[in-house]
């Protein structure tokens, strides 16, 4: 079959975790509390994606707050710096202050990891790509940009591998920055060359598939470019870009993941509508492999909105049969 | 010339919250608003007496309108005689910026979780399910928030109001993106665009104007819109213009200004910061003329204030000058501007703005996440930062 579900990104708190985080934060209750909470929740939505037929299995993320934590505190030449907003959402990061050369031990994303994964899962681990830490990140040790990405993209790799060792199956790279660009107008032939030039040195990896997930922006104008990287497959957000547009490609060596539900909005269409929609792509494009996802992640509408996700995307792939592939 | 004024909110007082929650409070307490009594408003005295009468049982009605009322009265007081020359209750009867006005509103569900945004921070959003109108319309909390300021400020008073495109787009918008789905659906950028702007300008109309009309009716004559979020969604700010324009217009005689900020400084795009809201901004309805803006966090007013003086020939506005950095990081490393500080930050922006008369002084937004002791702190420094820049 060659059509499967899976989510994209962290997770909503349940009105629990916030709970309990909320007593932490002033101090009138534990930090263990927190785990036991993020232990329970995490193995919940877990179950919930295996229930629900999901070809790969990805860690909520309760204990992470933003992308780019793990690379904040765990990697040499790598520090927090201001605090921004995350693209147009009311949700902050802290930004990346490079000064390189960038080091880390191998395994520096598992600190932030659930327990419960890979597990003999057919799991999926999520990694922002060199082009959108180098978009949004303060530079300053490196000559210049293409310097910065490689020197990156090597990081990623080692830690894509590290990762594939342990069991994942599939590397996510988050990409929001290439196609947010795109959509503002700002994209450059340089951006394009950046965003290749650290691919090639990520985008294929001993032991797993990898996947490049643009978001928050109109990959329109783009695709063909995307379609070309050096990755097993593409995500699109079906939010922010047209179906004409996206029609107009062929997708044959590559897979497609369609983020055809918005996770930023309550309202979805009906599942049949959507698989519809997802039938017709397929007819059209002609993917090596079709994925219905989410545009991105679940967190931005919380843990019920979450759960109403991952129910739809069942209901989809139970209205799409083989034969009307 | 550089007159002070306080952005919005203030810390509730601790022994507020501890009596409202049913707490007994204890000696350390007692001991805080003696003195905060006897320093700035002897109705303060009157929480001291409800905790006696009261003893850690629930407080009736009558008794929490009289606590809060204390706490509004100990706000505009502790203003006053800070030296700031306008003055407000520090919202001392609001829950919190969004869920004041959300919780207003017949047409919005809160959503069943809290949503994370900022660390361990979150936040409760609601869901437009149809479309917004005030559930009370004939008995609105801000006519009796600002019948109190009224009767007790001895400065002048400006009222700080949610602004309808803030409202929007902390809010899920479900009723409108359904609305529209047919008519946009071909093409999901412009539909996220026109969901944005029908609730955008639906809350200006039915939620935000009748409160700026009520205020108005009672006398007010500054109102501040607030709008953190204007820069947010880049390819969105014609929408905050035209919901501030829907807000203000028909409203004269009255001065009408916007609380922006920590705008996007990392725009991916050529522009950034408050440069992002030109040109956009030069189409604000004429009754709009002035910006209070964060500033001193960022401490680059010479940047930050530049496209307002390219744009000068076509526009004036007057600037809220951010001078104080309210984060919560700051407070934590406990360190605070000084006098001097706040005078170098006042002539600075005034060079960058090549006219000092623009000037306004205040901190960078609303100090609520601060210690009182801190925000006392801050408005005094503020105050005779703004002395000592009059002079020179």
């Amino acid at each position: 079959m060659n059509i499967g579900c899976y989510l994209t990104g962290p997770f909503g708190q349940s009105q629990e975790l916030y709970a309990v985080r909320n007593e932490a934060k002033r101090k009138r209750g534990s930090e263990e509390a927190v785990q036991e909470q993020i232990g329970k929740d995490t193995k919940r939505v877990i179950a919930l994606q295996e229930d629900a037929g999901f070809d790969y299995i990805i860690d909520p993320q309760f204990s992470t707050y933003y992308l780019f934590q793990p690379l904040n505190e765990h990697v040499e030449g790598i520090r927090a710096g201001p605090q921004e907003n995350y693209f147009n959402n009311n949700v902050f990061y802290w930004r990346p202050v490079i000064t390189g050369p960038i080091r880390a031990q191998h395994g520096f994303t598992e600190k932030h990891l659930a327990k419960g994964l890979p597990d003999q899962k057919p799991a999926m681990a999520i990694l922002p790509s060199p082009y959108t830490i180098l978009a949004l990140s303060v530079i300053s040790g490196y000559q210049d940009k293409q310097e910065a990405v490689e020197n990156i993209a090597e990081l990623l790799k080692e830690e894509a591998e590290h990762l594939a060792r342990k069991g994942f199956l599939r590397i996510q790279y988050d990409e929001p920055a290439i196609v947010h660009k795109q959509s503002l107008g700002s994209l450059t032939k340089e951006d394009m060359e950046l965003l290749n030039r650290g691919m090639r040195i990520c985008g294929t990896i001993a032991g797993a598939t990898t996947a490049l997930h643009t978001y928050f922006g109109d990959a329109g104008p783009i695709i063909k470019e995307l379609v070309n990287l050096p990755v097993d497959a593409i995500g699109i957000d079906c939010t922010e870009t047209s179906l004409d547009a996206l029609l107009q490609h062929q997708f044959h060596e590559k897979e497609l993941v369609l983020g055809l539900l918005d996770a930023r909005n309550t309202y979805i269409d009906s599942s049949k509508v959507l698989a519809d929609i997802a039938r017709d792509v397929w007819k059209k494009t002609r993917p090596k492999h079709l994925w219905i996802t989410p545009n991105t992640a679940t967190e931005y509408r919380g843990f019920s909105h979450g759960i109403h996700i991952i129910n739809t995307l069942g209901e989809i792939r139970r209205h799409i049969h083989v034969s009307d592939l | 010339m550089f007159p002070t004024y306080e952005v919005g909110s203030l810390p509730k007082l601790n022994t507020r919250i501890k009596l409202l929650r049913g707490q007994a409070l204890d000696g350390q307490d007692h001991c805080e608003l003696e003195n905060l009594s006897k320093r700035y408003s002897p109705e303060v005295q009157a929480i001291r007496t409800i905790a006696h009468e009261s003893e850690g049982r629930k407080l009736t009605p009558e008794e929490r309108s009289k606590v809060i009322d204390a706490n509004a009265h100990l706000n505009i007081r502790i203003q006053e005689m800070s030296g700031l020359d306008h003055v407000y209750d520090g919202e001392a009867r609001r829950i919190e910026m969004y869920r004041n006005v959300a919780r207003q509103i017949d047409g919005f569900s809160s959503l069943p979780e809290l949503l994370r945004s900022r660390g361990p921070d979150s936040w409760e959003a609601a869901t437009c399910i149809s479309p917004p109108r005030l559930k009370s319309p004939d008995k609105l909390p801000i006519t009796d928030e600002f019948a109190y300021v009224k009767t007790h400020a001895k400065k002048h008073i400006k009222v700080p109001i949610d602004d309808p495109y803030m409202i929007a787009v902390m809010s899920d918008n479900r009723y409108y993106t359904a609305a529209l789905a047919d008519r946009f659906r071909s093409n999901p950028r412009q539909w996220r665009y026109e969901a944005k702007r029908a609730l955008t300008l639906a809350l200006a109309e039915h939620v935000i104007l009748p409160q700026v009309k009520a205020v108005v009716s009672q006398g007010a004559d500054w109102i501040q819109l607030d709008i953190p979020a204007a820069t947010i969604d880049i390819e969105h700010i014609p929408i905050v213009v035209e919901g501030v324009n829907a807000v203000v217009k028909n409203i004269d005689d009255v001065k009408f200004s916007l609380h922006m900020c920590y705008p996007r400084r990392v725009s991916l795009t050529e522009k950034s910061g408050y440069e992002l809201l030109f040109p956009h901004v030069l189409s604000l309805d004429e009754r709009i003329d002035h910006f209070s803006l964060e500033l001193a966090n960022g401490d680059q007013y010479e940047e930050d204030l530049r496209p307002f003086r390219e744009h000068a020939g076509e526009r004036k506005f007057e600037i809220g000058l951010g001078v104080l950095d309210i984060t919560l990081e700051r407070q934590e490393k406990n360190r605070m501007e000084t006098p001097k500080e706040v005078r170098e930050r006042i002539l600075r922006a005034a060079d960058a703005l090549g006219d000092a008369s623009l000037i306004f002084v205040a901190p960078d937004c609303g100090l609520r996440q601060l210690s009182l002791e801190r925000c006392i702190s801050l408005y005094e420094v503020m105050a005779e930062g703004a002395n000592l820049a009059r002079n020179g």
